[in-house]
């Protein structure tokens, strides 16, 4: 068994919980984005009178749900370049 | 931490100049020369830029609103985002919006006009009534208030940062060909997060100012009734 000291460790574990987040913080909005999409095409195609408005509505909607990936991506950033944990106690 | 903070280009007064503020200066130089050309020598291109905006603004804003009232604080924030948002691009400079204390005075600016084109359309009082109208929503929009200006800041600069940081990673390791499809996608992204964050300014202030007619039309209705059951 090798010995990590704990800085190694918590770096380690710092790397695997940024990937997992970013993975996950990426995959269910664009899944939601998707969804949101795909209703706002199948109302435009249905009503084509309707599409200035529902084009404003989906990009002011997309922007609300890709704030969430950008939380996600920015608590990684914060993590990887300016850890707390690491500064605090080493 | 050193990718997060922007870089110190020199020292004024003891003041740090980084090189977030120096880009801005830059820029606001080319859009005031651009904007005297365009008002000397063709008032017609103005006219139209200014159409665009009011036409982006009144499609969130009330139907009989004079979207004319916001067009200074909204055109001017419209066209400085539009240009920051893509000045990454120019050689040596960096955009202003890949800082985070740009976006955060950007949303603090869109807090207090809210609230300030609320008190001037509906009285101090009016406007407060409208917070606690009925009263358990209170709390909830105080923290939606808060939470707004937050999620506005950090929207903007998350989007801008994180494409300039893709475009540098991609940029380390294949240096030929390969980022300029990035940058094209950053320059998309730019222009479209300018007008999101036009359109949301303007939808917040719509906000604050249109609970009033409702008001102003169920008084009217009230008057009506009263007068003809008399």
């Amino acid at each position: 068994m090798w010995q990590l000291d704990s800085q190694t460790l918590i770096t380690i574990i710092t790397i695997l919980g940024a990937t997992i987040g970013i993975v996950i913080g990426c995959i269910v909005p664009a899944i939601m984005e998707g969804i949101a999409v795909q209703k706002a095409l199948d109302g435009i195609a249905r009503q084509p009178d309707a599409a200035n408005d529902l084009r404003t509505t989906l990009l002011i909607s997309m922007a609300l749900l890709e704030s969430t990936a950008i939380y996600v991506l920015l608590v990684i950033l914060v993590l990887l370049f300016a850890n707390p944990i690491l500064d605090r106690f080493f | 931490m050193a990718v997060l903070s922007p870089q110190v280009v020199f020292t004024l007064f003891g003041l740090q100049i980084t090189d977030t503020i120096v880009s801005t200066w830059v820029m606001m130089l080319i859009i005031i020369i651009v904007a005297i050309i365009i008002k000397r020598f063709k008032p017609d291109l103005g006219e139209m830029i200014i159409e665009s905006i009011n036409s982006i603004i009144s499609t969130v804003m009330a139907e009989d609103e004079d979207v004319t009232k916001y067009l200074p604080i909204l055109g001017t924030l419209g066209i400085f985002l539009l240009v920051a948002n893509i000045f990454g691009i120019v050689p040596r400079m960096v955009s202003p919006t890949a800082n985070i204390n740009t976006t955060i005075a950007l949303s603090i600016i869109i807090f207090f006009a809210v609230h300030v084109y609320g008190i001037k359309e509906k009285g101090l009082w009016g406007y407060l009534k409208d917070f606690a109208n009925p009263i358990f929503i209170l709390p909830l929009e105080i923290v939606s208030q808060f939470s707004r200006t937050l999620s506005l800041a950090v929207r903007l600069f998350g989007n801008i940062f994180s494409t300039d940081l893709i475009v540098a990673i991609v940029f380390v390791l294949i240096p030929f060909i390969a980022p300029l499809p990035l940058a094209a996608l950053g320059i998309l992204t730019g222009v479209l997060q300018a007008y999101i964050f036009l359109v949301l300014a303007s939808l917040y202030i719509a906000s604050a100012v249109e609970v009033q007619e409702v008001e102003q039309e169920r008084r009217e209705l009230k008057q009506t009734i009263k007068e003809s059951s008399r």
